[in-house]
Parts: C-alpha cells; structure tokens; sequence
C-alpha cells in the first residue's frame, strides 16, 4: 500500500474547481459496501472542453504528476491512453474518459448518485449495476471477488427495494 | 449497449415501446426474462443460460450485510482505518 492516501483532499481539490466527474473503481465499490482496500481513486471527468480546464486546475492544485516524470498534458493524455495514471499530494489519482463496459460520463452520470463522506463532500458515485457492469467488462481474474461482493450488494439492494416488479 | 443502439433504434428493432425501455433501463421495472431474449435478438445476441452450483457464504454475507447498515462516510472511514493497519 502507498504511504500516502488522502480521498477527501482529492475530492475536496476536484469540488473546489467544480470539475464534473464520478467516482468509479475500488472506492466507488467501498462506498457501496464492499471490503476491499484501495491506494488510489478513479474518476471518469466529463471530457467537454471547461471541465478539463477545471480537471486541470485542480491537478495542479493537487500537484498531480505523471509517475514517468513525463509533462502532463491532460487532453492529449487523455486522447493517447484510455487510463491515465497520476500521483498527487492526496495520492494515487487515475483519470478513465471511458470505462470498460460504458460510454464514460453521459452513460454513467444517469445512475450515479452523490453520497455524504463528510466535510461537506457528496461526490457523485457510479451506481452499483454500473461498477458490475464495469468489472464484467474488464474480465480480470484480481475482480471476480469484487464482483461477487458487488453482485451480492445489488441481490440486497435489490430486495431492500420490494417496489421494484418484474413485469410479465 | 454493446450492439450501441439508441432507445429509439431499439424500440424500432425489438418493437417495444420506447418510453418502457427507458424504464428498463433505469431500473424502475425489470422485462421479464422472454422480454430480455427479444430484446437481446433484436440486437444480434442471445442469452446463454448454464446451471451452475450456487452456494452461500454466510460469513461473506455477514460482512456485506454488515457494510449496508455503515452510512457511505462511515464505509470510506472503515478502508482507511483498516489500509492503515
């Protein structure tokens, strides 16, 4: 594990910008309920011009670097690779435009939800179907037990939610 | 999604109403499973069904269960207590 870990300074650098994004990966799935421990945290930004200026600001803010020691420059980076690994004084910071299994922002966005984690942050979440949807996607042996987890979280969602009808 | 249709190409593929895939698709009803086949074939696929052996895992169920009943702060305090251990 990275020495340093800091989620809330990330998020509190990507509010104070105003960047527009949603948390994905192994923190999306902790704040859901699964028990895994992560170093870093995954964002898919909205790629529309001003967001990434904002992405921007708030990377300089978070002194975000690429770990090659290469110049980071956001939108050719984000074009040339589909995750674009950072290190920041908050910690590990990966940038995904386009996850597996999405169409990145717009596709996520409409079943993301903001959660409380305290110090006035509700960041915006990819629901729990779409971090499956994801992981399914991806077809890694490291997340069949994250998968697992998730799928059992969503049979439990599912069935704390008795509204839901299966139509004939 | 993966045969990347729109609602509307969907609709006029499967035959269905547009307005009830939305609602599938944000989970407010789900199709039943021979709604789910025609709507997999009008997108070129089918679904494969295999029976397999499904087995419990009480403690893996207690500790899900147990994380449902955390509020989503108190999850993200729990991984960083314990990634600091």
């Amino acid at each position: 594990m990275a020495d340093v870990f800091d989620p809330i300074a990330i998020l509190q650098a990507l509010e104070r910008q105003r960047v527009t994004y949603i948390v994905i990966g192994a923190l999306g799935r902790v704040i859901h309920g699964s028990d895994e421990l992560t170093d870093g945290i995954d964002i898919v930004p909205s790629t529309r011009e001003e967001n990434l200026r904002r992405l921007g600001l708030a990377l300089d803010d978070l002194n975000a670097r690429r770990p090659n020691g290469k110049a980071l420059v956001l939108e050719r980076d984000l074009n040339a690779q589909p995750m674009l690994e950072l290190e920041t004084d908050g910690g590990e910071l990966k940038i995904v435009a386009e996850p597996a299994g999405t169409r990145g922002y717009d596709d996520l966005r409409r079943r993301a939800a903001r959660e409380p984690l305290g110090h006035g942050l509700r960041p915006p979440i990819a629901s729990v179907d779409d971090h499956a949807r994801m992981l399914a996607a991806l077809d890694r042996e490291q997340d069949r037990e994250p998968l697992i987890t998730i799928r059992r979280l969503i049979e439990l969602e599912h069935q704390l939610h008795r509204g839901l009808s299966i139509e004939r | 999604m993966r045969a990347g249709l729109s609602q509307v190409e969907l609709s006029q593929r499967s035959g269905k109403d547009r307005a009830q895939i939305a609602r599938w698709e944000r989970d407010v009803v789900q199709p039943s499973l021979e709604t789910l086949r025609e709507l997999l074939h009008a997108c070129g696929f089918d679904l494969e069904m295999t029976l397999v052996p499904y087995e419990t895992d009480t403690r893996h169920d207690a500790r899900v269960q147990k994380a449902l009943e955390r509020t989503p702060q108190e999850r993200l305090r729990a991984m960083l207590k314990a990634r600091g251990r």
